[in-house]
């Protein structure tokens, strides 16, 4: 082959591929380095300047302030505080993405619904909500909902005797007795949900029809809890207004109230859009073939269309939970005591500035990867079914 | 582009166009994680030379090609293209990639631009012609693959054999030395294969030196000089269509032309 | 018509039930909603605060850069959108156009309609008139940009900012010229929005690169770096910002609340934009690159020439969107920075001597809400629209 060279020629070091790319690596990492470098010595120096901590002593301190309906004493440390506020966000967490999920899902179908006026309430309330911004949500709902338009505690609403709204929260019937027994009978009602599902598909599978597992499954999740709350003797109690508060029931402070109808109206006007898109998503054909092969309505609903819509929804529901519990952040505005406000408070209080936000935005960052771990898991395991 | 030349019937058949040879490989080896994708390719194609590559899919033609300008790095062995190595010296892989066209199966035409700027684009940026002399030829190249009006339009306008053909136009604008197809035809609708067909063929008639993948193997018996039969990774068997389609020595060329003829 | 109410509100006697229930909780919020504004709504309160809500205590003799910057803001987007080639209209006659207008701004020109009639001034009514003047110029901009040949041939990357430079300075002007005591109001959030959008864009796109980079210590860095931002609050990145950037930059130049609450609405933004981004690119088929590679291109150009202005376009509508979240989140500004916006003037404006006690926060909340309604309604509106238009039209 006398058009071939013997050897390749040697490339010169500052044209090779490999070398170029590390080099283009190098410098931008050195960049950041630099940048680091110059906020961390300012950081240094400033630190020297005004002498503050810089360390987490401070979580040992005395807290110096009390958080409502909570027996955490002045005294406490900052850290039990700390520890407190991390437990108010995450309920309001869970309660604001269990109903924020519900209405929701209710009102993106309703946008879909061959109703016109149903379609047309959902979609009015899904374009108001959406183009408000939040803050301004949980401000009307605090300043002109609880602190001005409920009434105070002596004329307190009572609709059907079940309730007792007053602008000093909000107070609902609840269970009376221990919330661990109450937790096991519900444990218990779900693996009797999930064996009698198993069972009743095994059924089905035989016999030869469809399956009535979710009926039944729903049923064996609500029974078992009830009855078993009943043989136990236990009962619920309701609320009622007792001097100047109310006893009985479950009382839920004002700004937990306003917190929590702000972030689920607020969130479920986006999540309604979400569950609108993925059932449109689904492709036409898909309807069309179940139709076909002569599905009732609701089978081609449930078995067909949402299977999908919800594979397709996953994703972006993940986002919305995550904006949700960033978002309870705003709590603080409202005196709402959750982790923000906890770290604002201390931070008046004489605490260092920087470790307590940074320890906050650290518990905002575990908590936001804890739930985006789990809403993977949970769209592998859906796209794995799937397949 | 060097014109009028047609192909003289003194060229050499079976084509070991040895001084003249514009892609050498030797000894090429292309790995995907544990799969060998080519086995020690030994293969050149000379000069005006037009060779068609053929093989059951996944055999490793199209990825043959894509070495050739970079699209893929091989792992072993040598390739050279216009007395270029394909090294990783960046200025070698973007002199390679000045003297090779390629045409891809998806046609790959830049949405947003028009098809006029899809074709200077490449004269303009990379051999920083002005944008006159670029439009110009990119007219005269709208000219030859017989699609002068759609200058303007842009791509996702036009048919898929118009595409694929601008395609065309759009690598011979870079002047190259050797043209790679990529299966040129497998994403067009039946009724469109043939006028991209008649642009390549004209061009091989021109004497441009091309590397084509295809599955028409009418095309390979009418256009080809040689024909390489490739599977597994392996080059099987070369020669001339002739050689290849009407008296195949290897049983796996013979198998495979049993299948599809 | 009995067919048309069978079938859209009487199916079956569920939907009827439905259509029963939901139509009385409808127009008994139509009428709540209608008492409220023509009856027991008491707008005085609106009416006599009007300029502290929109501009703050702006100095009376500065207001001009106000106007200038609107209109500058005008301009812009109006020459940007008139220059796109994705607003080519299809023939559509007079009547139906106009009627497309009304519809994509008629709740803008009645906002503004009502301000003005609200400040009974007849500086507003020029100034709604000049702002005018600015969409009419930059649209005609627009236009020639598409048919003169000379300017259509000016790039991409010189014209955009070419025609944003003029607003972006005047917007900063008017940001730097007053201190903090006087601004306040709709303007700041609307302005700190504008100047973080701008200067996060570019970290963003820059963002977006390192993300999809297949360099590993650059991915590394950028993934990091967005995951980072993107898993904290807002609110607490504005806090911190609040009582503790003196710490990370020298004191020399420890910047006013509006810059912090523009550093960390840039810097917050840019790792939004950065997804954005990245979806875009990676919407981009592999063909793109490789074509670009095959043609000699280097890494740059194909960005810069291909790959790019494709995935920005496909994501104009999700930019749209942040740009939306942004600018409703410039209240968390007010709140966390204690900087007077529009909606911590709003709530201090019950709070004054001649309307203390009465009750005004409806009326006060019920602005400010119209406010933003109205800018991000019509924003997602157009940027719904873009996204039809995107997916049918050239590509």
């Amino acid at each position: 082959m006398s058009s071939l060279p013997s050897a390749p020629a040697k490339v010169p070091i500052w044209r090779d591929v490999r070398v170029l790319r590390w080099l283009f690596q190098i410098a931008v990492l050195a960049v950041v380095g630099l940048i680091i470098y110059w906020i961390w010595g300012n950081y240094q120096t400033n630190i020297e300047r005004s002498s503050v901590q810089t360390d987490l002593r401070f979580l040992d301190n005395p807290a110096s302030f009390t958080i409502p309906g909570n027996d955490f004493d002045q005294s406490s440390p900052v850290r039990a505080a700390f520890v407190q506020g991390f437990l108010n966000t995450i309920q309001v967490a869970l309660v604001g993405i269990f109903f924020a999920t519900i209405l929701g899902t209710l009102v993106g179908i309703a946008r879909l619904s061959k109703n016109l006026v149903v379609r047309s309430i959902a979609a009015a309330y899904v374009e108001v909500i959406r183009n408000l911004p939040l803050l301004l949500l949980l401000t009307f709902m605090n300043l002109a909902v609880v602190l001005q338009t409920f009434p105070r505690i002596e004329d307190a609403w009572k609709p059907l005797d079940l309730f007792v709204i007053s602008n000093r929260g909000l107070a609902i019937p609840w269970f009376e007795g221990s919330a661990g027994q109450l937790g096991l009978l519900v444990l218990a009602g779900i693996v009797l949900a999930i064996i009698v599902v198993k069972l009743e598909r095994a059924r089905a599978d035989r016999v030869g029809r469809p399956s009535r597992g979710l009926l039944l499954g729903t049923l064996a999740l609500t029974i078992v809890p009830v009855i078993g709350w009943i043989t136990l003797g236990y009962t619920w109690t309701l609320p009622f207004v007792d001097g100047r508060g109310t006893s009985g029931g479950l009382r839920l402070d004002p700004s937990f109230f306003a917190l929590i109808v702000a972030l689920v109206v607020y969130t479920s006007s986006h999540i309604a859009e979400i569950v609108r898109g993925s059932i449109l998503a689904v492709p036409r054909g898909q309807g069309e073939a179940a139709d076909a092969l002569a599905l009732s309505n609701s089978q081609k609903m449930r078995i067909i269309i949402l299977p999908q819509a919800f594979r397709v929804a996953m994703p972006a529901l993940g986002n919305q939970y995550l904006n949700l519990i960033k978002n309870s952040s705003l709590g603080a505005t409202i005196s709402y005591f959750e982790l923000t406000q906890i770290a604002q408070i201390t931070v008046g209080n004489g605490s260092p500035a920087v470790p307590a936000f940074t320890l906050t935005l650290l518990v905002y960052l575990a908590i936001s990867l804890f739930t985006s771990l789990f809403v993977n898991y949970f769209n592998r395991r859906l796209a794995l079914v799937e397949r | 582009m060097s014109s009028e030349v047609f192909k003289d019937a003194t060229r050499m058949s079976g084509g070991r166009a040895s001084d003249e040879a514009i892609v050498t490989m030797e000894g090429v080896y292309k790995r995907f994680k544990d799969f060998e994708a080519l086995k020690n390719i030994n293969f050149q194609v000379g000069k005006q030379e037009v060779v068609v590559v053929i093989g059951p899919s996944g055999s490793g033609k199209s990825t043959l090609i894509r070495c050739i300008n970079r699209l893929e790095e091989h792992d072993d062995g040598r390739i050279i293209v216009d007395g270029t190595e394909l090294t990783t010296d960046v200025r070698n892989i973007q002199e390679i990639r000045k003297e090779t066209g390629m045409v891809f199966q998806s046609f790959n035409l830049f949405p947003h631009l028009t098809v006029l700027a899809n074709i200077a684009l490449a004269p303009r940026q990379v051999r920083g012609m002005p944008k006159a002399e670029a439009e110009a030829l990119a007219r005269e190249l709208l000219e030859r693959v017989k699609i002068p009006e759609q200058a303007d339009k842009f791509p996702a306008q036009l048919s898929g054999g118009q595409q694929q053909r601008v395609a065309i136009a759009r690598s011979l604008a870079m002047k190259p030395k050797v043209m790679l197809f990529d299966e040129p035809t497998s994403a067009l609708d039946p009724e469109m294969i043939n006028e991209v067909l008649d642009a390549i063929k004209q061009l091989a008639q021109e004497g441009m030196t091309m590397v084509v993948v295809t599955h028409e193997m009418g095309f390979a018996k009418e256009v080809a000089d040689r024909v390489v039969f490739m599977a597994d990774g392996e080059i099987v068997e070369v020669g001339t269509p002739s050689e290849i389609f009407d008296n195949p020595k290897e049983e796996r060329t013979q198998k495979f032309l049993a299948q599809i003829l | 018509m009995i067919t048309w109410l069978r079938r859209n509100l009487f199916r079956t006697w569920w939907d009827s039930i439905m259509t029963v229930v939901f139509g009385y909780v409808g127009l008994w919020v139509i009428w709540t909603v209608i008492e409220f504004v023509f009856v027991t709504g008491r707008w005085e309160i609106i009416q006599v605060n009007l300029k502290l809500l929109l501009v703050g205590r702006f100095p009376d003799e500065l207001m001009w850069l106000v106007g200038a910057s609107l209109t500058a803001l005008a301009f812009w987007v109006a020459a940007v959108a008139g220059g796109s080639k994705i607003d080519i209209s299809n023939r559509q006659s007079l009547s139906q156009r106009l009627f497309d207008y009304i519809r994509r701004f008629g709740l803008i020109v009645a906002l503004a309609a009502l301000l003005i009639f609200l400040a009974a001034d007849v500086a507003a009514l020029l100034l709604a008139l000049q702002i005018l003047g600015g969409v009419v110029a930059g649209r005609l901009v627009g236009l020639a940009r598409r048919n003169v040949g000379v300017l259509g041939a000016i790039p991409s990357i010189i014209w955009h900012p070419m025609l944003a430079s003029p607003a972006v300075a005047l917007v900063l002007v008017t940001l730097m010229e007053s201190t903090l005591e006087e601004w306040g109001g709709f303007l700041i959030n609307f302005y700190m929005a504008i100047i973080s959008i701008v200067l996060c864009f570019p970290l963003g796109v820059l963002l977006a690169l390192g993300r999809r980079s297949s360099f590993p210590i650059i991915r590394l860095v950028t993934t990091t770096y967005i995951e980072l931002i993107r898993g904290a609050p807002l609110f607490v990145l504005l806090l911190l910002a609040g009582v503790a950037l003196e710490f990370f930059i020298p004191p020399s130049i420890a910047p006013d609340a509006i810059f912090r609450g523009v550093t960390v609405f840039t810097l917050f933004t840019a790792a939004y934009l950065a997804e954005i981004v990245r979806g875009g690119l990676q919407s981009i088929p592999k063909g793109q690159t490789e074509a670009g590679k095959a043609l000699g291109l280097n890494t740059t150009k194909i960005t810069y020439l291909i790959t790019m202005p494709q995935a920005l376009r496909n994501v104009i509508p999700a930019q749209i969107g942040q740009f939306i979240s942004l600018f409703k989140d410039t209240t968390l500004a007010g709140a966390a920075l204690n900087i007077l916006d529009v909606l911590n003037v709003g709530t201090a404006i019950t709070k004054q001597q001649d309307f203390l006690g009465q009750g005004l926060i409806y009326e006060a909340l019920a602005f400010v809400a119209l406010l933003f309604w109205v800018g991000s309604y019509v924003m997602s509106r157009e940027s719904q629209r873009l996204e039809k238009r995107l997916g049918v039209g050239v590509r």
